[in-house]
């Protein structure tokens, strides 16, 4: 699948199954929303699925998903699964990529792998989360393998860098230094190119405020941290779904206000 | 090895070495603050730790080593340092080893603007040590940092925490030979981040 943004038109350069993009609905702020669906529902095993979204210069684009990229069982003989998701954000542009959870299934092979690129002035609001599995039929880290391969690039300077290989049965994630009992973690990251060091420090201060508000050991824990240059992460690990998106709503509130001055819209979806 | 390289590995690889690291904790001293790691489970959380920093840190050490630039090397590890008070000690510990290094040769042998894994692995290869015993050296040197920190914000008594450090010393190999850079380690991040919102602190991080 390949997206582009421009300030006037939205274009589908490349549409495959099982990705589908319907069409783009104007924002109030002139951006552009889309929402991304998987028709067949989710990520089978051996699948190679690649994203790529470019928003060109000045333009403005909000993504989201319409349901959890599920990730099913691992075959025999079959390759893991993977999605490549590219997102280049150009000078002067701004992308949300908002999609909902990862849930990979009992049994399933996957790697993920995202690189984000922004140029000058551009901005990027993002957030993943990863749930445990299907809990409702039991399943909890009951996967065999989670590789994520992350990369935020601001011009040719890494910003932000994360590999890990989730391998339950082998490194337990209850461990006090992965996830001690919580189940579902979440990760929100706001970068722009541009600003000073001092602004971000400014910003760690406010979402930390709100992180220790929204913070009850035991049931979720939220820290904010500035990254080491042009951007902050926010890290949150809950043992439930169910109040995740309303604490990143927040933080991506008050993060896109402090970055853009304006208030943030919604993508249309219920949480 | 040399006599010589020995002898100059056991002088940086002592944790009594004065860069400043036992005035950080990465995140244990909040994690003691909740008793989510007590003496009991210290050991099993400092596996964890090998696991996932150390063996993060152990690649750089050994990437440097290797010849790679340690300034491109250094500013990829502070992308992978999400939690600001952990990047920022260790960047600090890499500039006072760096300062320490370069006052004891007599001339600017390290670059003072790197992660200390990174100045390590410098020296390492600049004092002809063999590249595997750098990395375990590094990787021994961080757990008896950590270890002296736990025996400050727990009851740890000296021997207990001479065992602890006797009984991960496999553990510590194990890490040092992994190439794969994989680190998943979001909660002690996380106590990174929550350090600050402690009531009183032992530690700067």
């Amino acid at each position: 699948m390949n997206l582009t943004f421009g300030r006037e038109r939205f274009r589908i350069e490349r549409q495959d199954p099982p990705w589908k993009v319907v069409r783009a609905f104007p924002l109030a702020d002139s951006g552009k929303l889309v929402h991304l669906h998987n028709v067949s529902g989710g990520v089978l095993a051996g699948d190679r699925l690649a994203l790529r979204v470019e928003v060109e210069p000045n333009a403005a684009a909000q993504i989201t998903t319409t349901g959890a990229t599920r990730l099913y069982r691992h075959r025999p003989g079959a390759l893991d699964s993977e999605q490549c998701t590219t997102l280049l954000v150009s000078d002067g542009a701004r992308l949300e990529y908002l999609p909902d959870p990862v849930i990979p299934y009992a049994g399933s092979r996957h790697r993920q792998r995202t690189e984000i690129r922004l140029g000058q002035e551009a901005t990027l609001l993002w957030w993943e989360t990863f749930a445990p599995g299907r809990l409702a039929a039991g399943e909890c880290f009951a996967f065999d393998r989670l590789r994520v391969e992350t990369a935020v690039y601001v011009g040719s300077r890494p910003v932000l860098r994360e590999d890990y290989v989730l391998d339950p049965l082998r490194r337990p994630l209850a461990a006090p230094v992965r996830m001690l009992g919580y189940s579902h973690m979440a990760t929100f990251c706001a970068v722009q190119e541009g600003r000073p060091q001092g602004f971000w420090r400014n910003l760690e201060e406010q979402l930390t405020q709100i992180a220790v508000r929204r913070t009850s050991p035991g049931e979720a824990v939220w820290g904010a941290s500035a990254l080491v240059s042009d951007g902050i992460l926010v890290r949150g690990m809950t043992v439930s779904g169910r109040f995740i998106y309303e604490s990143l709503v927040e933080f991506w509130k008050a993060a896109r206000l402090a970055v853009t001055g304006t208030e943030p819209l919604p993508p249309r979806k219920i949480y | 090895m040399t006599e010589s390289a020995l002898l100059r590995l056991l002088h940086l690889a002592d944790s009594a070495l004065p860069v400043g690291s036992t005035a950080h904790s990465f995140g244990l001293e909040t994690l003691a603050e909740e008793a989510v790691v007590v003496p009991a489970n210290l050991e099993s959380f400092l596996r964890g730790y090998l696991e996932e920093a150390g063996v993060l840190e152990g690649n750089y050490v050994r990437r440097a080593w290797n010849g790679q630039s340690p300034q491109s090397l250094s500013e990829e590890l502070s992308a992978r340092k999400a939690a600001r008070t952990a990047r920022d000690a260790s960047l600090k510990l890499g500039h006072r080893f760096a300062e320490l290094v370069n006052g004891m040769v007599g001339f600017a042998l390290i670059p003072n603007s790197l992660h200390y894994c990174i100045a390590f692995g410098c020296a390492g290869k600049a004092f002809e040590i063999p590249a595997d015993t750098v990395v375990i050296a590094y990787l021994h040197q961080s757990i008896a940092g950590l270890v002296s920190a736990a025996q400050r914000l727990m009851p740890l008594g000296q021997t207990a925490a001479a065992r602890l450090l006797w009984n991960l010393k496999p553990a510590m190999i194990q890490a040092s030979h992994v190439e794969e850079v994989s680190c998943f380690n979001p909660y002690l991040e996380l106590a990174s981040m929550r350090h600050g919102s402690l009531e009183t602190r032992l530690f700067i991080s």
